[in-house]
C-alpha cells in the first residue's frame, strides 16, 4: 500500500492534480484576504479614521508621481490609435467623425484602462513590495506590538489616495489622449484641427463621463487594495517580497479588466 | 505577577514547537530564555505579545502594555528616528491626543538620553549603526511605559563591545522602568549580565530552570552542552535545525 502511494504521489496525475488545487485554494485564499481587508478598509473609513498627513503624501505619490509615465502612456496610445485610423476614415469620408470616435474611445475606456495598467506597474507594484518589505523586515509585527492597527494605518491612506487621485489623474490623461489624437490626425490625415475638435463633442454624453470617473474611482481603490493586501500578506525574504508584487500586479490586472466588463455590462449593454 | 506562561502549547502544521511550557516572570526581574536555534525561543515571545495565536494554555499579563524589541529591530524606515519613538504617542487610539508636539518631543528625548543617543531625532534609520537602531528600538518600545519587555536576541550580530553596551541598557531599563523582561538568546554575556533567571528550551521543552549561576555549574547535561558548545551531549543538532 505505501508502495502503491509513493508511486502515485510521482505520478503525473497526481502532480496535476496537486498544481490545479494549489492554484485554486491559493486564489480563493488570496480573494478572501483581499475582501477582509476591503471590509475592514470600509469600516475603518466610516468610522472617520484617517491619518491626514499620510494621506497627503500617499496622495502626492499616488497621482503626482505617476504622472508622467501615466499621461505618456494614454498619449502614445491615441498616437497609435489615430495614426492607424485617420487616414483610413477620411479616404473612406469619414474624416469629421474622427474627432468624435478618438474622443469616445479615450473617454470610455483608453484614458482610464490604460492610466489603470500605468498605475498598476508604478504605484501599485511599489505598494505591494513596500508592504511586503515591511512584513519580512518585521515592520508590521512592530506595529501590532505598539498597539496600532495595521490595516488603519497602512491601507486607508494608501485605498483613499486611490480612490481621490485615479478621476484626477483619468481627466488629465483623457485630456492629453484627446489632443494628442488631434495632432496625429492633422500629421497623417491632413485633418484639421478645427475639424477634429468640432465632431469631438457629438457623441460624447455626460454618462460616458460620469461613468468614467466612477470607473476610476473603483480602478484606483481596487488597485490600491490590491496591492497593499498582496504585499501585507507576504512571507519569506527576499523570494517573498517578488511573490507578493507578482502577485500584486497581475491581480491587479485582471481585477480592472473585470470591473471594465462589469461596467460595460451594467452601462452600455 | 507581571507575565506568566501556563501550559502552554503552540504547533505549526504537525510539529509542535511550543509544547506544554510554564514559567512566571515578577516585576523587576528578567528572565532569559536559551537553547538552540529553531527550539521555539522567538516564538514564545510572540506568543506572549499576541502576535501569533497559542493552541492552548494560558498566558496572563497584568495590566499595561507589552514592549518587544526585534532581533533586526524593525524600526520603520521611513520615519525618521523621532517619528518611530513617538510612533505609538501619534498612531495609537488611545494616546494620539493625549500629548501635545511639544510633550511629545520632550519625551522622544527623554528617551534618547537614556539609552545614550541624544541628538539624533533627524536621523534615518539606514544612517545607524546596528548597535545604534538597537538602542533606538529600545526607546520606542520603552515610550509608553510598559509593564513588560521582550528582548528577541538584542545582542546577535553586535560585536563585543557594542553587545556589552546593550547589556548595560537592558540592566538599565530593567531598574528605571521595574518592568518584567524576558530576554531570548545565545550569547552568554548576555544571560550573565541580564538575567535573574534562566530557562532552556529544546525540542519545545523546558530542559532547565535556574539561575545563570546554576546554569554555569554544568550538572545538568543540557546546559553542560550549551555552556561548552559541544556537538556531543542529549542535544541533537539536526540539519533542520542548523538550517533554522
Amino acid at each position: 500500500m505505501g508502495i502503491l502511494k509513493k508511486y502515485f504521489k510521482q505520478s503525473a496525475t497526481y502532480k496535476l492534480y496537486k498544481g490545479i488545487s494549489g492554484i485554486f485554494f491559493d486564489f480563493v485564499d488570496t480573494l478572501g484576504k483581499i475582501t477582509e481587508n476591503g471590509l475592514e478598509v470600509i469600516k475603518f473609513i466610516l468610522k472617520g479614521e484617517i491619518n491626514r498627513k499620510e494621506l497627503v503624501e500617499q496622495c502626492s505619490r499616488f497621482g503626482v508621481s505617476s504622472l508622467p509615465i501615466t499621461l505618456t502612456i494614454v498619449g502614445m496610445t491615441s498616437v497609435i490609435v489615430a495614426s492607424q485610423v485617420a487616414l483610413e476614415m477620411v479616404k473612406q469620408g469619414g474624416g469629421h467623425f474622427i474627432g468624435m470616435m478618438m474622443t469616445i474611445l479615450i473617454i470610455r475606456e483608453v484614458a482610464v484602462i490604460m492610466s489603470g495598467f500605468a498605475i498598476i506597474s508604478m504605484i501599485g507594484s511599489s505598494l505591494a513590495s513596500e508592504l511586503a518589505t515591511m512584513r519580512v523586515t518585521e515592520q508590521i509585527d512592530a506595529i501590532k506590538v505598539l498597539k496600532v492597527n495595521p490595516v488603519s494605518y497602512l491601507f486607508i491612506p494608501r485605498v483613499l489616495s486611490g480612490i481621490i487621485m485615479m478621476p484626477f489623474v483619468t481627466i488629465l490623461a483623457a485630456a492629453i489622449g484627446i489632443i494628442a489624437g488631434a495632432v496625429t490626425s492633422d500629421m497623417f490625415a491632413g485633418l484639421s484641427y478645427r475639424a477634429y475638435f468640432d465632431s469631438a463633442w457629438l457623441g460624447l454624453y455626460m454618462k460616458d463621463l460620469w461613468v468614467s470617473l466612477l470607473k476610476a474611482v473603483f480602478f484606483g481603490g481596487t488597485i490600491a487594495l490590491i496591492s497593499c493586501s498582496c504585499g501585507y500578506f507576504a512571507s519569506g525574504g527576499a523570494k517573498g517580497v517578488g511573490l507578493a508584487t507578482t502577485k500584486a500586479v497581475v491581480w491587479s490586472f485582471v481585477a480592472i479588466v473585470i470591473w471594465d466588463m462589469i461596467f460595460a455590462i451594467a452601462f452600455f449593454f | 505577577m507581571s507575565i506568566e506562561v501556563k501550559n502552554l502549547i503552540k504547533k505549526f502544521g504537525n510539529k509542535t514547537v511550543i509544547n506544554n511550557v510554564s514559567f512566571k516572570v515578577n516585576d523587576g526581574e528578567t528572565l532569559a530564555i536559551v537553547g538552540f536555534s529553531g527550539s521555539g525561543k522567538s516564538t514564545i515571545l510572540k506568543l506572549i505579545c499576541g502576535l501569533i495565536p497559542k493552541d492552548s494554555g494560558e498566558i496572563i499579563t497584568s495590566e499595561g502594555d507589552i514592549a518587544m524589541v526585534f532581533q533586526y529591530s524593525a524600526l520603520f524606515d521611513s520615519l525618521d528616528v523621532a517619528d518611530n519613538i513617538s510612533f505609538a504617542l501619534r498612531e495609537r487610539r488611545d494616546l494620539r491626543k493625549k500629548f501635545s508636539e511639544k510633550q511629545i518631543k520632550d519625551i522622544v528625548a527623554q528617551k534618547l538620553e537614556l539609552v545614550g543617543l541624544k541628538g539624533i531625532e533627524h536621523l534615518y534609520p539606514s544612517e545607524l549603526s546596528g548597535g545604534m537602531q538597537k538602542r533606538v528600538s529600545f526607546a520606542r518600545a520603552i515610550v509608553t511605559e510598559p509593564n513588560s519587555i521582550l528582548y528577541d536576541e538584542p545582542t546577535s550580530g553586535l560585536d563585543p563591545i557594542s553587545s556589552t553596551l546593550i547589556e548595560n541598557y537592558i540592566v538599565r531599563l530593567k531598574e528605571e522602568t521595574k518592568a518584567a523582561s524576558v530576554v531570548v538568546t545565545h550569547q552568554m554575556s548576555t544571560i550573565t549580565r541580564t538575567a535573574d533567571r534562566v530557562i532552556m528550551l529544546y525540542n519545545g521543552q523546558i530542559v532547565f530552570e535556574g539561575t545563570p549561576d546554576e546554569m554555569l555549574k554544568q550538572d545538568n547535561p543540557y546546559t553542560k552542552q550549551f555552556v561548552t558548545a559541544s556537538l556531543n551531549g542529549p542535544m541533537k543538532m539536526t540539519e533542520r535545525n542548523n538550517n533554522e
